[in-house]
């Protein structure tokens, strides 16, 4: 956004630089707790028991952890892009697109390429599914600093356009004419993400945590940190400053998207056997939910992307022991956001 | 393809008549928008409101039989969302645009387990008949306008008015005055006497009765049926579309037409191409109200000669840190 009048300096920073006190977040948390039992309620279920299960019903079980762990995957890539991009203030809420276009890009890349060995097809994958995923971000990068076109609007937008292209992608040019459903081959066994020693939860848990702390250290240790978090105090300051701010744009939506289309193509890797349109899973919407409730800082996200998956496996159960549809997760995610929100906000006064 | 029956001179009404009648959800939402956003509020959850609205407008007209009592409905939830908008971001100042997205999610959700808890998951979806067509006597039997603007719904007429209503509250009513007054300079506002957060509230307020009126539209009007996510973006579309407008409510509407028209003519080319096996990939046309969306909002962007956004857009009006020095 292009506005002329910033807000006060003062504000803003109080809004970046702060984590929130203990007492705040239990606080929050036991609002929304509350506020979820109701809505566990009003959807039929047993807000008690339910929660019970949630929490038994995630953890009680090997497979149900791994389920879990599978979730924190593309939540904590997502997450950790979206991190960057909104402590500068960038708004990206195309992440959905970004992921997509990152696993079709990148799972059509396993499929073609005609070197079909491991060691070169997987980081080769990878890597080019990343891009994708940056270069959809470019574009929104490139139209908010070329002409301030809203990143907001345009990245939101884009996400339909991914949609439909992946539609098209998987029906048409890369479909297996063997099936009758739009869907493409299978992913080469050679592109497989291995699991994890110990675990059966594939490689990208381990590529999300490895840049937890890569992203601590560019965000709080380098200049291209401190040039985003000045971006996010005060974008019209950030140019006073000598920051070229419309290329630090660009770069955090090109890293932002490449997270994401990490993710994507981690997924494709690692879990999906094929390319089809139920890759459109909404990750990318639940990662911007899980970025706030780790208030964009990594470490945050960590949690918050095991409490999302928690929630959202817990979810499934609940569904299946006492009929609370799955959307109810969703309204749960949404309501504690809002008291946290809140809660931070009234803290401070 | 048979061209004539996409755009002979026969055509050219049914086309203008159905263009009138898919641009009102968007056009409502957004000239609901443009109001709000002059008031210096980016009302992002403008997505979810439309989607209550429509959910509803489809309950209550599902229960009572009655359309009436759907457009209420649906006005209602619109509003109540708008609440939940104005206390977030009016009230307790969080940054608007986390509650517009944080909002969008919350009624994805809220209105899927609702619907989904009373109707269950099922392949025939419950329906109601749409509003019948209501020509106007006389009006209605003028050549070509009467066709195209008299012939319709009842709630396009509504809708019109509607549009009619905000511009008039806008340009020619004391509100309306305090309403710019506060999106430009919220500091002189105040000083003037006007009270910031109570204006933006109803600014908001406003935005939620065009907004579920516009989900209502759709539902009551168009469709009959609900189902997850049925508004499919159209309220991004429609804060796209004030960005087009450059904050006028005429010039957004007149946008929301150029996109019925739009969308009713590549519905029509997509029917006389014979849909699947031609040889333009129909998720093109799907994509393709997107796509035009992105082109137009950089286009107006771009060259826009004037800075119409207004000045104060997006930023929470603190009395006690409203010292700002411009």
């Amino acid at each position: 956004m292009t506005a002329p009048a910033p807000p006060p300096a003062v504000r803003s920073r109080r809004w970046k630089d702060r984590i929130g006190s203990p007492v705040n977040v239990v606080g929050a948390a036991a609002v929304a707790l509350v506020l979820g039992a109701g809505v566990i309620a009003v959807a039929g279920g047993n807000p008690i028991t339910a929660y019970a299960d949630i929490v038994t019903g995630t953890f009680g079980s090997r497979s149900t952890i791994t389920l879990m762990l599978g979730e924190v995957t593309p939540l904590l890539l997502i997450g950790l892009g979206l991190a960057i991009a909104f402590q500068g203030r960038v708004w990206n809420i195309g992440a959905e697109g970004q992921y997509l276009v990152g696993a079709v890009v990148g799972g059509a890349f396993a499929i073609l390429s005609p070197v079909q060995a491991s060691v070169v097809l997987i980081p080769a994958a990878l890597l080019v599914g990343t891009a994708a995923g940056a270069a959809w971000g470019w574009i929104v990068g490139k139209f908010q600093a070329v002409w301030g076109v809203n990143e907001v609007i345009s990245s939101l937008l884009l996400n339909y356009v991914a949609i439909f292209g992946v539609a098209y992608l998987v029906r048409q040019p890369l479909r297996d004419p063997d099936y009758y459903l739009p869907q493409s081959k299978l992913i080469p066994s050679a592109a497989r993400l291995p699991d994890l020693p110990f675990l059966d939860v594939h490689a990208g848990l381990l590529i999300g945590l490895i840049f937890v702390p890569v992203v601590i250290y560019a965000m709080g240790r380098t200049p291209f940190g401190f040039k985003v978090r000045v971006l996010g105090m005060n974008r019209d300051a950030a140019r006073a400053a000598g920051i070229d701010t419309n290329r630090l744009i660009v770069k955090v939506m090109m890293i932002s998207g490449g997270f994401a289309g990490l993710a994507g193509i981690a997924q494709v890797l690692g879990v999906e056997s094929r390319l089809n349109n139920n890759l459109d899973a909404g990750y990318g919407f639940t990662a911007i939910i899980t970025a706030l409730l780790g208030r964009m800082r990594p470490l945050g996200i960590v949690l918050s992307s095991v409490f999302i998956a928690t929630i959202t496996v817990g979810g499934d159960i609940v569904q299946r022991s006492q009929q609370v549809p799955r959307a109810a997760v969703f309204v749960l995610q949404a309501l504690f956001v809002i008291v946290l929100l809140v809660a931070d906000k009234l803290a401070r006064r | 393809m048979d061209w004539a029956a996409v755009l002979g001179a026969g055509a050219l009404i049914p086309l203008l008549n159905a263009g009138i009648r898919l641009a009102m959800p968007t056009g409502l939402a957004a000239v609901g928008e443009a109001l709000c956003q002059r008031a210096g509020v980016l009302n992002l959850s403008l997505e979810g409101i439309l989607l209550s609205g429509a959910l509803g407008s489809f309950l209550g007209a599902y229960y009572s039989g009655q359309a009436w009592i759907g457009v209420i409905a649906g006005v209602g939830l619109g509003v109540a969302v708008a609440a939940l908008m104005a206390l977030l971001s009016v009230t307790f100042k969080t940054e608007q645009v986390i509650n517009g997205i944080v909002i969008v999610l919350l009624a994805g959700g809220a209105t899927s387990l609702a619907y989904e808890k009373l109707f269950g998951v099922t392949t025939t979806p419950p329906r109601f008949d749409t509003l019948p067509s209501l020509k106007i006597p006389l009006l209605g039997s003028i050549p070509g306008v009467g066709a195209v603007l008299f012939d319709q719904n009842a709630l396009v007429y509504i809708s019109i008015l509607a549009v009619g209503a905000v511009w008039w509250v806008l340009y020619r009513t004391r509100f309306g005055l305090s309403v710019r007054a506060v999106g430009e300079r919220p500091d002189a506002a105040d000083a003037a006497g006007v009270n910031v957060d109570r204006i933006r509230w109803c600014a908001l307020l406003v935005s939620g009765v065009m907004g579920g009126l516009g989900g209502a539209v759709l539902i009551v009007a168009q469709l009959g049926l609900f189902r997850d996510n049925i508004t499919a973006g159209r309220g991004w579309v429609a804060i796209a579309l004030v960005i087009f407008g450059r904050w006028s409510p005429l010039r957004v509407m007149g946008g929301a037409l150029l996109f019925g028209i739009t969308d009713a003519l590549q519905l029509r080319i997509q029917a006389a191409g014979g849909g699947v096996e031609t040889g333009v990939p129909f998720e093109l046309f799907q994509a393709l109200p997107y796509i035009v969306t992105i082109a137009v909002v950089v286009a107006a962007t771009a060259w826009a000669r004037d800075d119409a956004q207004p000045k104060s857009l997006g930023f929470p009006y603190e009395k006690e840190a409203g010292t700002r020095e411009d």
